[in-house]
């Protein structure tokens, strides 16, 4: 069988190393003892010798490469074994430009999907997506340990398998014999996307039982397939009958977990704004007044605020200087979208719902609002097609018409903002009365900094405020 | 059960006396004048001087040898040459003239066995052989022997060959002794199993008595192959407390010999049960304190209505112990025996040279050495004028100068070399795959294999020829069971084959010959085969087994049957340390081809139920097969019938009835191999791996279908069908492929060798394992009646609740037995 060469760990604190000069070419034979490659650190360099004899299978990294410690360098083997089983996931993704789903808009915009597409694709454009910012700074702990000080059981081969493919252990949920972390755990922590960046399971801290738990909720939701997890406490002696326990709803446990995650994985905070709405109030009433516009039915505008702010974020968003909140954040990259794909919560009877307007910016305000509309009454009855609740590119949350005045909207990574709508406010300007609507802008600041987010906030105002005539500029 | 034989109620029931005829007590009394006398002027038998001072010269070499150990151990030097010698040494200082004796008249052709105490022996008949030997056939057995590496160290070109042959004898010995890998056995051996086969000197045993089944089994394939010569069994006095030694007795004096068994080959077996009565067991006293007989000869009396031609014989006089020989050689080749004789003698020294002699006087041991053989007999030599007081120094010059020149050549590192650690492993098996071990000679046997009928003649044949060699017919329904091919069709078509192949396979055991053995596996044979070659032994495991290690380390071929694997215990000494390790202590030299036939039972409680492989495994030099399949079992008789290597065949009474449920062609009529130590995939699947051992197999299949069918899983079922030696690589490959397996057999889990491989897998697999290996096994306790088995033995449920509770929750599934670790540690802590 085929064996893996890694990047040596040299020392503690370093994290990865950098090939050096490669003495093997793929293909070439190779001895036990042979020199393969050099690789340096930021005080040495090293040589790395085969302690096999074979054929140099496979070279995952060139010389000049960044090689994250512990990682698979290259395989030694027999003629015509396969090396697929130990190239490292980042290897492939460098050497192949794959970042899957980048085009196919299966990323990430909606929580509340059952089918664990959730995350996927931003995952694995990027292993530090999803955890690196919370774990980066973390002293590695060596064992894993549940909260009552006994080690959390992973199999060898769950173990083997997350150190090859990085996944977070943080998210696993047992479903082995006595607790144990098992292969398919780890399995379902990839298909949802959670890496961690250190690939180093011995450092992953699984903290505490409750985090676990929490984690293993959420999760058991999503493994509809799999065995159910047993309840490792019992609430409902816990409770001693002082509270019923409910047992969350699927897509309860699949928010909760989306919206920890996010609030875990991100530098977001919010700016709070207004603006005056008298423009867009009159816009309305002459539609109201003007049915032959055709976007009125029985008298009553069709036309909402809702879809006035989008299209007007769909139009100001698109603009260059606010590229960054136009964009998912890729750890070490942006992926700046070309057209305005805007998800917009929705209160439904089974949960919040994001559906996506994609192209946004390219509809008119009537074929907009009209589109708005299907999608929000498709989710209210719970038909909406899975492909039209991800892939979001920004998202808006209305309050507003609940009387919110002010909160502060929570990411769906790796967007970079989420605006929330408030309600409206009677303000004074000049000594006049006008109604005042809040604006809640969330933005993640690893994204952009805080006068991109309130340039953004400022010229959505100045477009709302002027809402009609922009219209028909 | 010979049905010819009428047990008549009139006969047994009829009032008289057994009476015995005197048996004779050292009733030898000549002296070497006499037989010098009675020498002149008669025919070849009589002694000539030479030979008289032969006697005396070999007893001194003897002596000498002895004496130098003693040294070498009481004070680590002989002669000025030092040595430290850490291995045991029995010595027989003052028996030199019963080991003279004895071997006065063997040549090659007469195999002795000896004990712990057998160095004289050695030499007695190694210098008898090289006396009667012509040059050529000794210079090729030295320089045959190893390659002639013993002879490379002792040659010296000034030497005539008989001179460098005794040089040779001593050094082979002594080098052995020393653990030297120029020594008889590479140093494997050692002092108390040195031996040298060319000569007819076979094994020494460490363990007392041992000898005495060996013994047997070679006297019997010396019968039934027809071959020259007698066969010797030297044990102690002490040793008639040992019940193999009565089994061996009395399996060489069974009626059948002469009353059943064919023409040609009548009469007890041609063996000499010679006991050294040296007087103590250690320092157990036989006369007075340990046994009862008073007189040894008195045991053979009891033994036959021939009374073993039982006699007492004097150890102290060479001439008497020759005397003795002559005369049983005689009866022996007329075909009366067995013979049993009771030499006495005396050792000088200890049981060994740590012995403090707490058990005797230094006054008894001085009577003695008045007596001492070496002086009396030399002065014999004088006074009948056969030679002078100068030619009895110039020997006991000679043999000083020759054990000394040999001590050095012993303890040279350089000549006389360490076997290298690693070779020993090398030799634990022979790993020979061959048809047949001789040819019938073709000008008194009018066919290659002596059989009364041929095989399309016989009953068992035609009625399997009728039978559907696959378990279930063209639209997957089962073939009703009595028109199945079953299991015990398989190992008897893997006998019967080799039974027409090898002319000189024997097969033999409790009620193996008419009944057909317990299981019927045998039914057939009685009709092919004459009572030579297949017959009914005495219910004497030790002997069974015994005989079989005699037999094979002979130079034949047996298949020997214990009824229940649980008899295992009764011949617990021949299976462990005979069978076992003849063919590593011989570094080679023998071969050990027999199958052990053993049967695991149930219904019968808890002696008659116990799968006992792990006890077998745990045995260095033993194969172990265990069969779950008619086409396995045919497979692996054949492999383990033409190995040269001790196969014990484990069969289970549970399934001997199982059809072939796996081989979809079915079990092939012709001769096929399945080679030993190969596991076998019944079952393809890829979410866990079930390795299972014998039997277990069948539960372990349900619950693959309870998995499949319940659960959606798909499980993998490896049978191991061999345990030793074992090929891990498919159990790997399954393993690294599921990330898990489970374990089962029926021996009880304590210590079952299903543990084994779980360390193993644990080790070589760790990094692909999703859960810790996990055993079912049998509960550790006794097997409980048929009705409670189910509490006991591995059942499909057990192996589907360990699969829940260990390794991977079932969904829905509520587990009846208990394998929580709780649970385990308790029966750990209770022993239980």
């Amino acid at each position: 069988m085929a064996t893996a060469v890694i990047m040596p760990r040299q020392g503690q604190s370093v994290e990865s190393c950098l090939i050096g000069k490669w003495y093997k070419n793929k293909g070439d034979k190779v001895s036990a003892g042979d020199l393969l490659f050099t690789y340096e650190t930021d005080k040495a360099t090293f040589e790395e010798e085969s302690k096999v004899d074979g054929i140099l299978l496979e070279v995952f990294f060139e010389e000049g490469d960044d090689v994250q410690c512990l990682v698979n360098v290259c395989v030694i083997g027999s003629e015509g074994e396969s090396v697929e089983e130990f190239r490292p996931v980042s290897a492939s993704d460098s050497n192949g430009g794959q970042a899957a789903g980048q085009e196919d808009g299966s990323f990430v915009a909606s929580a509340g999907q059952g089918d664990g597409s959730f995350v996927t694709s931003a995952g694995q454009g990027d292993g530090s997506l999803v955890s690196s910012a919370g774990l980066r700074d973390r002293s590695p702990v060596v064992s894993v340990r549940q909260g009552d000080g006994s080690p959390v059981a992973i199999s060898p081969r769950a173990r083997k398998l997350a150190a090859k493919t990085k996944a977070d252990l943080r998210y696993a949920v047992p479903t082995g014999a006595g607790g144990r972390i098992t292969e398919r755990d780890v399995q379902a922590v990839l298909s949802e996307g959670y890496r961690s960046s250190s690939g180093d399971v011995g450092a992953v801290n699984i903290g505490t039982a409750g985090a676990l738990r929490s984690a293993g909720a959420l999760r058991s939701a999503g493994d509809a397939g799999g065995a159910a997890v047993s309840p490792q406490v019992d609430y409902a002696k816990l409770y001693d009958g002082k509270a019923e326990i409910a047992p969350l709803s699927n897509i309860r446990k699949f928010i909760a977990k989306a919206m920890l995650d996010s609030l875990s994985n991100s530098a977001q905070l919010t700016s709070h704004s207004s603006f005056d709405a008298t423009d867009i109030f009159a816009y309305r009433e002459k539609l109201k007044s003007s049915p032959e516009s055709g976007v009125s039915s029985g008298g009553k505008t069709s036309i909402t605020v809702t879809d006035i702010i989008i299209y007007a974020v769909s139009r100001v968003i698109i603009r260059p200087e606010h590229k960054s909140l136009n964009a998912h954040f890729l750890g070490d990259s942006l992926a700046v979208f070309n057209n305005a794909h805007i998800g917009v919560a929705v209160d439904t009877p089974r949960g919040l719902l994001v559906p996506t307007i994609f192209d946004a910016n390219t509809m008119t305000l009537p074929e907009l609002s009209a589109h708005t509309k299907e999608l929000f009454d498709k989710c209210k009855q719970g038909s909406a097609p899975p492909d039209l609740l991800k892939g979001a590119s920004f998202t808006i949350s209305n309050l507003g018409s609940l009387g919110v005045e002010i909160f502060t909207p929570i990411l769906n990574p790796p967007q970079t903002g989420i605006l929330g709508v408030c309600n409206v406010i009677e303000r004074l300007k000049n000594g006049k009365p006008y109604p005042a609507l809040g604006l809640s802008l969330t933005y993640d600041h690893q994204a952009m900094d805080g006068a991109d987010s309130a340039r953004f906030l400022r010229d959505l105002i100045v477009y709302l405020e002027s809402f009609t005539a922009n219209l028909e500029a | 059960m010979p049905k010819i034989q009428v047990m008549d109620p009139k006969e047994i029931r009829k009032s008289g006396f057994i009476t015995f005829s005197d048996i004779p007590v050292n009733q030898y009394k000549k002296t070497v004048k006499d037989e010098k006398e009675a020498s002149q002027g008669a025919a070849d038998s009589g002694f000539k001087d030479d030979d008289f001072v032969r006697i005396y010269k070999d007893m001194a070499i003897i002596r000498e040898f002895e004496s130098m150990l003693y040294s070498i151990k009481t004070t680590n030097v002989y002669n000025g040459v030092e040595y430290n010698n850490p291995g045991p040494a029995h010595l027989s200082l003052g028996q030199e003239a019963s080991a003279v004796g004895q071997a006065y008249l063997l040549d090659e052709n007469d195999f002795i066995f000896g004990s712990h105490r057998s160095h004289g022996e050695i030499l007695a008949k190694g210098l008898s052989c090289i006396h009667k030997m012509d040059e050529k056939t000794l210079q090729g057995i030295m320089e045959e022997f190893f390659g002639g590496a013993i002879l490379k160290v002792v040659e010296d070109k000034q030497k005539d060959v008989k001179e460098l042959a005794v040089d040779f004898l001593v050094y082979g010995a002594l080098a052995e002794i020393f653990a030297r890998e120029t020594g008889f056995n590479k140093g494997l051996g050692g002092s108390m199993h040195a031996f040298f086969t060319p000569f007819g000197i076979y094994p020494n045993n460490a363990i007392v008595g041992g000898s005495g089944t060996i013994a047997m089994g070679s006297a019997l394939f010396k019968k039934v192959n027809k071959k020259k010569g007698i066969v010797i069994s030297n044990i102690g006095d002490a040793s008639m407390g040992c019940g193999p030694v009565w089994e061996a007795l009395n399996m060489a004096a069974m009626d059948q010999y002469t009353q059943l068994w064919e023409e040609g080959y009548k009469g007890g077996l041609p063996i000499i049960f010679n006991f050294f009565n040296n007087l103590y067991g250690m320092g157990g006293q036989t006369i007075g304190e340990t046994m009862g007989y008073n007189m040894l000869a008195r045991v053979g009396a009891g033994v036959n209505p021939e009374q073993m031609y039982s006699e007492r014989v004097d150890g102290f006089n060479p001439l008497a112990v020759i005397d003795a020989m002559r005369r049983k050689m005689e009866l022996i080749k007329s075909g009366k025996a067995p013979v049993f004789l009771d030499t006495v003698t005396y050792r000088f020294t200890g049981h060994s040279p740590s012995d403090s002699g707490s058990y005797r006087t230094k006054e008894e041991v001085e009577l003695w050495q008045e007596q001492d053989s070496l002086v009396v007999y030399g002065k014999e030599l004088v006074d009948a004028g056969v030679c002078g007081q100068d030619r009895l120094d110039n020997i006991q010059a000679y043999v000083k100068d020759l054990m000394t020149k040999t001590c050095k050549l012993s303890i040279d590192d350089n000549l006389s070399p360490r076997i290298k650690p690693e070779e020993v492993g090398k030799l634990m098996f022979s790993n020979i795959n061959i048809a047949k071990l001789e040819d019938l000679d073709p000008s008194s046997a009018p066919q290659s294999v002596d059989v009364l009928q041929t095989k399309e003649e016989n009953p068992r044949v035609q009625q399997i020829a009728k039978k559907v060699r696959f378990a279930y017919d063209e639209n997957g329904k089962p073939v009703s069971k009595i028109k199945q091919y079953q299991l015990r069709d398989g190992i008897f078509e893997a006998v019967l084959d080799k039974f027409y192949t090898d002319p000189t396979l024997v097969a033999y055991g409790e009620d193996n010959r008419d009944w057909g053995g317990a299981f019927a596996v045998y039914r057939g044979l009685t009709e092919a085969l004459p009572y030579h070659r297949f017959f009914n032994s005495p219910i004497s495991e030790a002997a069974i087994v015994g005989s079989a290690v005699g037999y094979a380390l002979s130079g034949g071929r047996a298949i020997v049957e214990l009824m229940y694997s649980d008899f295992i215990g009764r011949a617990g000494d021949e299976v462990f340390n005979q069978l076992s390790k003849w063919q590593s202590m011989s570094a080679g030299v023998l071969r050990m081809p027999v199958v052990l036939r053993v049967s695991v039972g149930s219904k019968y409680g808890a002696q008659h139920s116990q799968d006992w492989t792990s006890l077998i495994a745990h045995i260095p030099g033993l194969k172990c097969v265990f069969p779950a399949t008619p086409y396995d079992a045919k497979g692996l008789m054949n492999s383990a019938l033409s190995g040269t290597d001790p196969v014990v065949f484990f069969e289970s009474q549970r399934i001997y009835d199982i059809g072939e449920q796996f081989v979809k062609t079915g079990v092939p009529e012709g001769y096929y191999e399945i080679p030993i130590g190969e596991p076998d995939v019944k079952v393809q699947g890829s979410d866990i791996t079930i390795l299972t051992i014998g039997a277990t197999l069948y539960p372990a299949l349900e619950a693959v279908k309870i998995l499949k069918d319940n659960f959606g899983i798909s499980a993998e079922l490896i049978d191991a069908r061999s345990i030793v030696p074992f090929n891990f690589d498919k159990v790997l490959e399954s393993v690294k492929k599921t990330g898990c397996i489970l374990l089962a057999s029926d021996a009880c889990e304590r210590g079952s060798h299903i543990k084994d491989f779980a360390q193993t897998i644990t080790e070589l697999a760790f990094d692909y394992l999703d859960a810790p290996p996990v055993t079912v096994g049998s509960r550790n306790w006794i097997t409980p009646a048929y009705e409670l088995e189910d509490y006991f033995f591995p059942q499909p449920d057990r192996i589907i609740d360990a699969i829940h509770q260990k390794i991977m929750p079932l969904d829905g599934h509520v587990p009846k037995n208990n394998f929580t670790e709780i649970e385990q540690l308790r029966r750990s802590r209770e022993g239980v």
